[in-house]
């Protein structure tokens, strides 16, 4: 794992628990776990984890890009946002 | 003679042109045939389990194959469904299933721990986690439910009371389903994405319909990740995509959608609340190809009024005209019908009229009334309309304190009750605030008994462990004291006016 893809981890994970983790204290967020299966967001939550992966990393995000491949996990977002800085 | 049930229309596809698609869930397409065939199975099932004409059946279940087998699986047993909002908790589903009685519950996997905690308290009534376990091969019942059936028990929340329920006989659900049917122009090339809930009425539609005029329904248990419904209006063509304000304005958000072609989507419909007009142009800018159709209507006849399109130019703001086949007027508070320009109460009159409440006269007295001519029967909407000069119908607001999140009605007072479970609550009062995704946010104020303290994310906590999803207050806050009115009740308007 790079130091950039272990930053962005760090700071999408600290993002989740200030918005969203904390409504699920019993749930243990592993970089892989699915956040949809889990429940810990909906589309609402996704448009709020977009805009925030848009201005922390500066970036441009496309409608089809916003799918589970990209966004469904914290190791989805690391893997998109460090393909992404580095196109 | 009579329009053909809607409990016959997919046995109807099914026997003329079985291996026409009825639905797509994910990676998986169902002919008419094969759903034909779940259905019958399960329809034997529930006879066998003890479920009879008339029963309802209780249906906890995400959009899906099996909530769609469970919906026309009950119909046919000759047994009414009882929608149950999936992300409910115990508490309500042991409401629900002993106020309406019911024979009968189906569910998944996924919610079989919360069910089984409501059911240990209704007693011995059977629930299934896996549709399979009740699917019988015995010969499915072969009579058909009459007109006056009933088919539906839907339950809505008022102000006070709890919740009703929402009586509908196959007639009233069949004569909306074609009216529906006739002016959106539904084909069998329709290819309908359906986000919304089918245990909302306006979700329910869009299976009904579909299975009535042959077209396909694309099922989907949610928005979830937005970029996957771009990818399915494109890669399934579809043709009709229905929202609620919330689902178009998460659609807005995207960028590039509106250079997209999208040949295929020829309907959008909003209904569940209003779209705000600078939201409406947006939407018909992205959707150039797509034809909005602004409606509303209400659990008590599912649907009331649309705006024919051609008027969205001239008057974006209205819902437009009566259903085909209805009528609608306005009455003042004496009961006079009021002209263009008055506000009053819509009146609604059609076969979609419900039944009534529930074993609930009083409430169903309220709403359902004699109408301008003898033996006519007229649902009193409690909502506030006027007309204008051409007689188009704008929604002006409320009589109750309901609020609208998502599409959906939430009653500030079943909020209320879960914050007052916490001992150190002193007061609460939930109030809507305007809001761009939601329609209206839920807020909650609260104050602290004296020498306690309060933690807005553990009251959140709390109400999302006794609530459904949508009705979780968005915002919790803490005040010394609730601000007072003049007369010395807590000042709910300057709350929501956004007075912390």
């Amino acid at each position: 794992m790079t130091e950039a893809a272990t930053d962005i981890r760090t700071d999408m994970r600290s993002f989740l628990e200030e918005n969203f983790l904390y409504m699920h204290p019993g749930v243990e967020l592993k970089d892989g776990d699915d956040f949809l299966a889990l429940g810990i967001i909906d589309s609402l939550g996704f448009v709020e984890l977009v805009e925030e992966v848009q201005s922390r990393f500066e970036l441009t995000i496309d409608d089809i890009e916003i799918t589970e491949e990209n966004f469904g996990s914290i190791d989805a977002i690391a893997q998109f946002v460090a393909a992404k800085q580095a196109s | 003679m009579s329009a053909p049930s809607i409990a016959d229309d997919l046995s109807r596809w099914a026997t003329t042109e079985p291996d026409r698609v009825a639905l797509i869930v994910g990676e998986k397409a169902v002919s008419f045939g094969e759903l034909d065939g779940l259905t019958d199975r399960l329809a034997a099932g529930l006879r066998e389990h003890g479920v009879q004409r008339g029963d309802r059946v209780g249906i906890m279940l995400p959009n899906g194959v099996d909530a769609v087998v469970a919906i026309e699986g009950t119909l046919r047993a000759g047994a009414a469904i009882m929608p149950i909002n999936p992300t409910a908790k115990h508490e309500r589903v042991t409401d629900l299933m002993q106020r309406s009685e019911a024979a009968a519950l189906l569910c998944d996997k996924e919610r079989a721990g919360e069910v089984a905690e409501a059911m240990s308290a209704v007693g011995e009534v059977p629930w299934f986690s896996d549709l399979d376990q009740v699917s019988s091969d015995v010969p499915a019942p072969t009579e058909t439910p009459d007109e006056a059936d009933l088919a539906a028990l839907m339950h809505t929340s008022g102000s006070t009371g709890g919740p009703k329920g929402v009586m509908h006989c196959h007639g009233g659900l069949s004569f909306v389903t074609d009216s529906i049917i006739e002016y959106l122009e539904i084909s069998p090339d329709d290819r309908v994405l359906n986000l919304l809930p089918l245990s909302f009425g306006y979700g329910l539609t869009h299976l009904l319909f579909c299975l009535r005029s042959g077209a396909t329904l694309v099922l989907e248990p949610g928005v979830g990740l937005p970029g996957k419904i771009v990818k399915l209006l494109e890669g399934q063509e579809i043709t009709g995509l229905p929202g609620v304000p919330t689902v178009f304005q998460v659609l807005l958000t995207l960028r590039g959608l509106a250079e997209r072609p999208l040949p295929h989507l020829r309907f959008l419909t909003n209904a569940g609340a209003a779209l705000p007009t600078p939201a409406i142009e947006e939407v018909r800018r992205t959707f150039p190809n797509a034809t909005l159709y602004s409606m509303y209507g209400q659990t008590e006849c599912i649907r009331t009024c649309y705006l024919p399109p051609d008027q969205l130019d001239t008057r974006p703001d209205s819902v437009g005209v009566p259903i085909p086949g209805s009528d609608t007027w306005i009455e003042d508070d004496e009961g006079n019908e009021v002209g263009p320009g008055m506000v009053g109460e819509l009146i609604v009159r059609g076969p979609h009229v419900m039944q009534g409440y529930w074993r609930n006269p009083g409430a169903t007295a309220q709403r359902v009334r004699e109408g301008r001519h003898p033996g006519e029967r007229v649902l009193a909407s409690n909502d506030l309309f006027r007309t204008d000069e051409e007689g188009y119908l704008y929604f002006i607001g409320r009589r109750d304190d309901i609020i609208k999140s998502r599409g959906e009605k939430v009653p500030p007072r079943e909020v209320e009750e879960v914050l007052h479970l916490d001992p150190a609550v002193h007061e609460a009062a939930v109030v809507g605030v305007p809001d761009r995704l939601l329609g209206e946010a839920v807020h909650a104020h609260v104050s602290a008994r004296e020498g306690q303290e309060l933690e807005p994310a553990a009251l959140k906590r709390l109400c999302a462990e006794h609530l459904e999803d949508y009705m979780v207050p968005q915002k919790i806050v803490v005040h010394d004291e609730l601000p007072r009115n003049q007369n010395n009740k807590v000042d709910r308007l300057a709350l929501a006016a956004g007075g912390e």
